[in-house]
């Protein structure tokens, strides 16, 4: 009896140490994710290594494999991928309707963080399902964008411009007194973020389109609503592009390459861009520079475009969930937001500041009391940005009337499928 | 053996010819070899376009498709850039006479061996091996209006300074840019299809024409180019294949298609409709009518060459 006593105890504690072993072994089990960013080799893709690198030291049992992706292709090599059931577990995603597009692959983050955890992050509504965050999160936002106006005081200074223009009247009269003194007012032509040699002309439709609308209302573009051929829109758009007519611009608006460099030599006084310029416009001018809101409106700007434009996303694909999840909620952490700071971002969680001052100071216009507007190209259909694009810029260039341009917006947005411009955002 | 008996031996001899065990095995033996090329043409080449042919008839976003007929082809001719697109290309169909007639010429004169010919003859085939990318970003700077601009120098400099024509920054002049390039890439590939035709020309034509008092103009129009019909059909298919559908680099860089859609030809509409706004069903519709587009102008000019043969 005593015998087997032993020998029951024995073999129970047999079992006890093999489960044990097991459990050990099952926790040490490693875990590699694989993330595609497109952020080539800028201040995202530096904040991007910092941020996997300080998630990896705090979760030894995970490791991420960050694989830079060329940006020019990037959402097709995404899409190929998720075809092919080859996604990566993490990836970089723009937000609004660039996320929605591919909600059916992108985990739905909505049983992972509670209301009030969205509740501190600046975008979660452009970054989730219908841009409703109750319908669930999308995209975790990396950064806080804004589209923006930077001046020259040295400039404003030398041709009498004592204030910065807040509407079209003071606009208007800006650019005479500028172009008296041999100055460029604004300077238009390629846009600097890219290949192509066409303007980019959503920076200046959002402002327009903040002056005009409230955020809500912008739903009225998406949906035909609000048709594009508004008539208070066909007036602001008029007004735009009637710039270079007025000796606003340089003359050679559609054609003219590298406007940055020519804004920061001191060519040209104003310059509409956003915020991923500020570093290095803050390091060329130095205090000569100061951010401003694009007039285009007939009253001061109550708007301010301030979008969380990019961000990471999990997969559904993946079979790492959880870890993948994990990630996104180590973005945001303190240590996180610092390492995004120190990046040259501007964090996206409540309650963090960016080390640019020109970003700063955006972030105090946004204080302020301004309203929060999204960038326009992330909230209309992608067919209505793409004809918008060569349209507005024929606009601009003096081919075609605003009218015109805005007419064919329409006729694209008219042609969508009826569930493309419908209550829910797709 | 008479007529009668041999014509009567003759589908005997075609029966003997068919059986003969030396013709059976190089007809399976070639059919063998043959196998290879034909599985990698109809892997790579033939399903793709049958693939597309049918995804043309859908609205396909690139994960789901959906069967919508002919109205996919009613909606895409409907589109009012569409037909601006079609127009644009209608245009580019210009350039072709320009881009084969320029080359030809230079070649017939290189041909006489004219001094320094060898020197022109690689000068004027070096766009040839440059990227269509670096060609549109020197034809930008080319064209470019503002003072760094070649064109804009020359003009200031030969007297026509008052002159600063913007051809990239109006919407009816673009194209044209676009046109002058392609033209000025493709003239070193056409000059050198011509050279070669031209060295196949025996030169006792050309010593006879000369002995009858021909001019060095009749020699071009009544010998050479006559004789070298089938290079002309050849490069202006090719120019005309190169135009539709191998211009994306140099539009991209150039103009993005603008202003407007000034200089969006059917080929840059596709990328756009396909990979921009992931409307691939529309793209492959687009494609198909490119397709039918090239083969209804290329088949005449193929027929024509095969009847010359």
């Amino acid at each position: 009896m005593r015998r087997i006593i032993i020998g029951g105890a024995a073999l129970a504690a047999v079992a006890v140490l093999a489960a044990a072993a097991y459990g050990a072994a099952g926790s040490s089990r490693s875990v590699t994710l694989t993330l595609w960013h497109n952020y080539g080799t800028g201040g995202n893709a530096v904040a991007t290594k910092n941020l996997v690198a300080a998630f990896q030291k705090q979760n030894p049992d995970i490791k991420i494999n960050v694989v830079s992706q060329p940006g020019g292709n990037y959402f097709q090599l995404l899409q190929a991928a998720w075809i092919a059931h080859t996604a990566p577990d993490l990836s970089v995603q723009w937000t609004g309707l660039f996320d929605t597009k591919y909600e059916k692959q992108l985990l739905n983050l909505k049983q992972y963080f509670t209301p009030a955890e969205l509740a501190k992050i600046n975008g979660a509504k452009w970054s989730s399902s219908n841009f409703n965050p109750a319908q669930g999160l999308l995209v975790m936002p990396l950064e806080n964008q804004f589209y923006m106006g930077f001046y020259n005081k040295a400039l404003f200074k030398k041709a009498g411009v004592t204030s910065v223009p807040t509407n079209w009247t003071q606009l208007f009269a800006a650019c005479t007194k500028l172009k008296n003194a041999g100055i460029t007012p604004i300077v238009y032509g390629a846009d600097p973020q890219a290949i192509g040699p066409s303007p980019y002309p959503y920076y200046d439709l959002s402002y327009i389109a903040s002056g005009l609308f409230s955020p809500a209302q912008l739903k009225g573009l998406y949906t035909g609503s609000t048709p594009w051929t508004a008539p208070a829109l066909v007036k602001a758009v008029s007004n735009w592009a009637s710039m270079p007519k007025k000796g606003c611009t340089n003359s050679d608006v559609l054609t003219k390459t590298n406007i940055l460099g020519a804004f920061m030599k001191g060519q040209a006084a104003m310059i509409v861009d956003g915020n991923w310029d500020t570093a290095t416009l803050r390091e060329a001018m130095g205090a000569k520079v100061a951010p401003f809101l694009p007039p285009f409106t007939d009253h001061p700007q109550h708007g301010v475009v301030q979008y969380s434009g990019d961000g990471f996303a999990v997969s559904k694909q993946s079979s790492h969930q959880k870890e993948a999840v994990q990630f996104l909620r180590f973005l945001m952490s303190p240590t996180a937001q610092h390492i995004i700071a120190a990046a040259g971002l501007i964090p996206d969680i409540r309650g963090y500041s960016a080390t640019n001052p020109l970003a700063n100071q955006m972030l105090a216009f946004a204080k302020s009391g301004k309203i929060a507007y999204p960038m326009i190209d992330n909230v209309i259909q992608g067919d209505v940005v793409t004809t918008g694009m060569k349209q507005l810029d024929a606009a601009l260039g003096g081919n075609i009337s605003a009218e015109a341009a805005l007419k064919s917006m329409k006729q694209t947005h008219d042609a969508l499928p009826a569930e493309q411009r419908g209550p829910v955002y797709h | 053996m008479t007529v009668q008996e041999a014509a009567a031996e003759l589908p005997n001899a075609r029966r003997r010819a068919r059986r003969s065990p030396l013709a059976a095995q190089r007809q399976r033996m070639g059919i063998l070899f043959t196998l290879p090329v034909a599985a990698l043409i109809g892997s790579l080449l033939l399903i793709p376009i049958g693939q597309t042919f049918y995804y043309s008839f859908t609205n396909w976003d690139g994960f789901t498709s959906q069967w919508i007929g002919f109205a996919a082809y009613r909606h895409l001719f409907n589109t009012p850039e569409f037909v601006t697109v079609l127009e644009n290309n209608a245009v580019m169909v210009l350039a072709i006479p320009i881009a084969v007639a320029l080359p030809l010429g230079v070649a017939f004169l290189l041909n006489t061996h004219i001094r320094g010919w060898r020197f022109f003859r690689s000068v004027f085939f070096l766009p040839t091996a440059v990227s269509w990318v670096v060609i549109a970003f020197v034809a930008r700077r080319f064209f470019d209006p503002d003072k760094q601009g070649v064109l804009r120098s020359l003009l200031d400099h030969t007297g026509l300074g008052f002159w600063h024509p913007d051809l990239l920054g109006h919407e009816h002049s673009a194209l044209l840019a676009v046109m002058i390039t392609f033209v000025w890439s493709v003239f070193g590939t056409n000059m050198i299809i011509f050279l070669a035709g031209m060295s196949t020309i025996d030169q006792e034509i050309y010593d006879a024409a000369k002995v009858d008092g021909a001019g060095s103009f009749t020699v071009l129009v009544r010998i050479t180019f006559p004789l070298l019909k089938r290079f002309v059909s050849f490069a202006f298919i090719i120019s005309l294949i190169t135009a539709f559908s191998a211009l994306f680099s140099l539009i991209i860089v150039m103009t993005n298609g603008g202003p407007g859609y000034g200089s969006t030809t059917l080929e840059f509409f596709i990328y756009e409709k396909a990979f921009t706004e992931s409307n691939f069903g529309v793209g492959a519709t687009a494609g198909v009518v490119l397709f039918v587009l090239v083969f209804a102008v290329s088949m005449p000019l193929l027929r024509l060459l095969r009847s010359d043969d």
